[in-house]
Parts: C-alpha cells; structure tokens; sequence
C-alpha cells in the first residue's frame, strides 16, 4: 500500500533551462498536440514518413535537456499496453503469409502494422512527456486557461477560470492528500487494522477506516481552503490580473516554425515517396 | 527491574538505499524499565515521531534492533501486529483517525482486531471508559459530534482499549484548551495506574513533561543527546537553549531572579514546587 503511494510521482517537471523550458505553454501545448497529429498522419506504409517523426521526437528531446533515463522511465511504465497492442496488430493486415498455425496467420503486413503501432505509441508517450518534464503543473493550467478563453464568448469566462482553478487546487493538493493518507493508514496499522491479507471483499472492507477520516479530512480542508481565499478576497476571477502574464516571444515563432517543416515533411515524404 | 523496551544502534533512513547517507534517527540506543514514564523532547524535525514508530513495527530499522521484553520485534516479521497491540501508539492529532459511526464502535476497533468479540468486547470497551473516565451516555453518540477534547480523549481510548504494556503518546496534549490537556493528562495517569503499564511522551510542553515523566530523553538532529533523570535534564539550562529547547516555565522564572539575588535556587522545575519555594524564601527573609 505504501509503496504504490510512493510510486506515484505527480508533478513530474524537471527543473532546467533549456530552449523548451522557455517556450510558452500554450506553444507547448499546441505543438504537442499537432505532433501528436502527424504521428497518426504519417504513413504506416511508408518507412520514410515515421522515420522524420523518429528524427523530429529525437530532437525535441535533446533540446529539453532532461536526462534520457527521465524517458525512459516513462516508457517503462507503459511497456505492458506497448506489447500487448503490438501483439495484437500483429494479426491484423494482409500480404504475404509468414507464418500460420492452427487459426492464426501472421503477414507480412502484419508485422509491419505492429511495429509501426508500437513506434507511434512509443513516440506519443516521449512527446506528451516533454510537455509535463519541462512545464509545471501551473503553467500548464494557465495555458489551458488562455487557450480555452475564447469560450468566452459564450459567456462562459467565469466556467473557464472556475475549472483552470479546480485544476490547479487538485494537482496542489495530490502531495498533501498522498501525505493524508500514509499517515491515517499508520495510525491504523498501530489499531491492527491489517490492510494487506484477507479475501477482496475483507481487503475492501479494510479501506473504510482509511477512506472515512480522508474523506472527512478532505472536506475539512477545502473550507479552510475557501475560507483562506475569501479572506484574501478571491472572487472567482473577475478583474483579477496575473503576475506572470503569458507572452508569445520569438522563441514560440522558432519552435512552431520548425515543427511546421516536420509537419510538412511527413505531408511530403506521404505523397511523394 | 527488568527493562521492557531496548532500542540497540538503531539507524534509520526514508531513502531505503540511503545514497547521501542521512540519517533520520542515527545510532539510538536506550532502555526504559517497565512502569517508567519517559518524556521524549526535542525540537521540530528531530527524529522523535521517526523514533516511536519503530517501537511497535510500524517502521523497520535500516540497521539496529528493537527488543520487546528481551525479543527482537523483527524476529517473526508475520507476528508484527501482536507487537502493535502491546506497544501502543497515539499519533499527533489521533482525533483525525476516527471513523466509526458511534464511540463506542469506534473504541472497540483496536480490540476487534485482536480478536475479540460479543462480550468480552463490550466488558473490554466499559473497563477502559470506566478507568479513563469516558461515560456511558457517550457510547451511542456519533464521535464526529463531540467537542475537540472529547474527541480526542476517544481516539486515545481507541489504543488503551488493547490494553498495551507500553503505552506511547505523540504530542497527546497539542492543540488542546486548558480543560482538555487537564482531562487527558490525568486519563495517562489514570491508564498508567489501573495497568502498571510503561508510558512514553512526546511533547513540547515542558511543564507537563516536569510533572509527568520520570526521565526525559533529548532528541537532537536524530541522535540522543541526552537520556536522565528530569533534574539532571532541565539542570542543563545553555545546552537545552542551544538545540532549541527551553527549561519549564516555573524554572525559567527562578533563573531571572537568581540573576537579581543569587542565593535563589534554580533547580527546581514544577510550578507547584517553584511556588512553596518561594514562599517559603520570602518567610525565610521576613524572620530573618
């Protein structure tokens, strides 16, 4: 039980300096999800296509300046669902037959489906992780904040601010809670509340002793937390100004230029390789 | 006497490959007899609440060893939770862990899980309320209902209820009125006295510790820096300054006025002691 609230690490920014630490969030942001986007537009009968996204992965990560390890951690994580999709892809396509047994056949297509699937997944997982090594949670609920603005317009400016600030309350919150919950889970244990034997049903059954004085715990703390920001005249976000303003810079205009050439270049290498 | 807790070059790191070699508690080795009351101090951050929670197995030494009436604790590592149930610990703000619907559900959890039930649980739950003065009208009431002494008074039962032979408190008395502290002080007195049980203290209340406990233990930057009686404690009035620790009010007075007049006496460390003290000096000097 301890160890699985120890493994969970939230807020994963590394701090550095690099050129991507520096761009705005919003930018971030977007580029992740065009990148994300050409991913699945590039070809998957086409080797040259997936290799420029490979190339342009590559170099976003070694402008990040967060170590290789840091990824590959990541990676790591998520290897079960790596595998099992490519498994799964693996018996799906046409072509020529390699290998059949009993009802299953494995095609050349196949195969070339299941790598592609594994690379682009691998790929999704290196680019969304540049966005949350090198922005923090707070900028990033600002730049969602920014971006979803324009729902203004429906009138739904106090909504947008309510949810980015939901958002933020929430992520500052998960180390507090997770610290919460170690220690009503030891005060417990001194009781001989055994959390770790027993049928599902008692394992479940167990959790009520911990769930209970969390969840009062959790109510406790957001009126004290209501109450803080009434004091400091919190109002819900009319006329309230930032200290840090997001400004697109030159740097912005860089990063999406060059992503735009890559995004290009999948386009290209599709149609004329 | 035989001692009934041994604590033997405990180190103990958060980091279980401890790569910059820090220590929370490092090199702790003590004794506490049984019956004893034994005061833990020391300033934030010193390793005190580290330390107690090695004592019943809730944390596992990175080195060193915890025996229990002679016993490494860690001896059989299934058996951990009988240890729970005869060392028992309160947290800081146990009223927090309360969950149950009534208080007297909530008091019978420890002793449900040693195993025991109908009867024998309910005589158990009515000995301690009886013993620490919890009444019965309380019983069918929801926990989450009562005041914060209350509260608090409940939670602690919750542990005395299993009836443990050592019996240690994280800060018992912190965050309570003036009644509260008084009702929950006496009901570790009441405990200590139905059971002869071994009681260990964290607190930062320096009166108290000079009026409950028998030795007083000084943590400092995870090791021991001192272990002995109170007198001799409190008697090192520049080293306690120094690791950001203060004698007990009481005391604190008396070393004000022997600046003034040095034929008063500083080593006495009770408000009640400090004040016959005084009367009697200033009776001294009127015959005199």
């Amino acid at each position: 039980m301890k160890k699985v609230l120890k493994d969970i690490t939230f807020g994963q920014y590394v701090e550095s300096n690099s050129f991507i630490h520096r761009l705005d969030p919003r930018t971030k942001i977007l580029l992740t999800i065009l990148g994300i986007v050409f991913l699945f537009l590039a070809d998957s009968n086409n080797l040259f296509s997936l290799l420029v996204c490979i190339v342009q992965v590559a170099i976003i990560i070694a402008f990040s300046r967060v170590p290789l390890r840091m990824y590959l951690k990541n990676i790591k994580a998520i290897l079960p669902i790596i595998v099992l999709t490519t498994i799964i892809n693996l018996f799906y396509g046409s072509g020529e037959v390699l290998l059949s047994f009993w009802r299953v056949t494995i095609t050349t297509g196949g195969v070339n489906r299941a790598v592609y699937m594994a690379v682009r997944v691998i790929l999704l997982i290196l680019l969304s992780s540049v966005l949350t090594y090198t922005t923090t949670p707070n900028d990033i609920t600002d730049a969602i904040e920014s971006l979803l603005s324009f729902l203004r317009i429906f009138g739904l400016r106090t909504a947008v601010h309510m949810l980015a600030m939901m958002m933020t309350i929430a992520l500052r919150f998960i180390p507090t809670l997770v610290e919460e919950t170690e220690k009503i889970i030891n005060a417990q244990k001194a009781r001989g509340a055994d959390l770790e034997s027993g049928k599902l049903f008692q394992r479940i059954r167990a959790l009520i002793p911990i769930l209970i004085p969390l969840l009062i715990s959790s109510v406790r703390r957001a009126y004290e937390l209501a109450e803080a920001m009434e004091c400091r005249c919190y109002n819900g976000g009319v006329g309230r100004v930032r200290m840090k303003e997001l400004k697109y810079g030159l740097r912005d205009i860089t990063a999406a230029a060059v992503m735009l050439i890559f995004c290009g270049g999948v386009i290209a290498v599709n149609i004329l390789l | 006497m035989s001692s009934i807790l041994e604590v033997k070059n405990l180190c103990f790191s958060y980091d279980p490959n401890n790569k910059d070699g820090k220590y929370a508690v490092h090199d702790v080795s003590f004794s506490v007899e049984k019956g004893d009351i034994i005061g833990i101090i020391g300033h934030t951050g010193s390793g005190k609440s580290t330390l107690v929670q090695h004592l019943n197995g809730l944390l596992k030494p990175t080195s060193g060893e915890v025996l229990l009436n002679g016993k490494n604790i860690w001896d059989e590592p299934k058996k951990i939770k009988d240890v729970r149930f005869k060392v028992g610990l309160v947290f800081q703000y146990p009223e927090y862990q309360l969950f149950e619907e009534t208080v007297f559900e909530d008091i019978s959890f420890g002793p449900k899980n040693m195993g025991l039930s109908g009867e024998e649980l309910t005589a158990r739950v009515n000995e301690i309320c009886e013993v620490v003065g919890i009444k019965k009208e309380y019983y069918e009431k929801s926990p989450f209902d009562l005041s914060g002494g209350e509260k608090r008074r409940v939670a602690i039962a919750g542990v005395m209820a299993m009836r443990p032979e050592v019996l240690i408190l994280d800060e018992p008395i912190a965050g309570l009125d003036p009644k509260g502290r008084r009702d929950t002080v006496s009901m570790i007195k009441q405990y200590r006295k139905a059971y002869g049980a071994t009681v260990i203290i964290i607190s930062h209340n320096m009166e108290d510790m000079a009026l409950l406990a028998d030795k007083l233990l000084v943590m400092n930057k995870g090791s021991i820096e001192m272990f002995d009686t109170v007198y001799n404690v409190f008697s090192k009035y520049d080293r306690l300054k120094e690791i950001g620790l203060a004698v007990p009010a009481a005391a604190e007075v008396l070393r004000r006025i022997n600046e003034k007049n040095s034929s008063i006496r500083t080593d006495i460390f009770t408000t009640k002691a400090a004040a016959e003290y005084l009367c009697a000096y200033a009776a001294g000097e009127k015959g005199a």
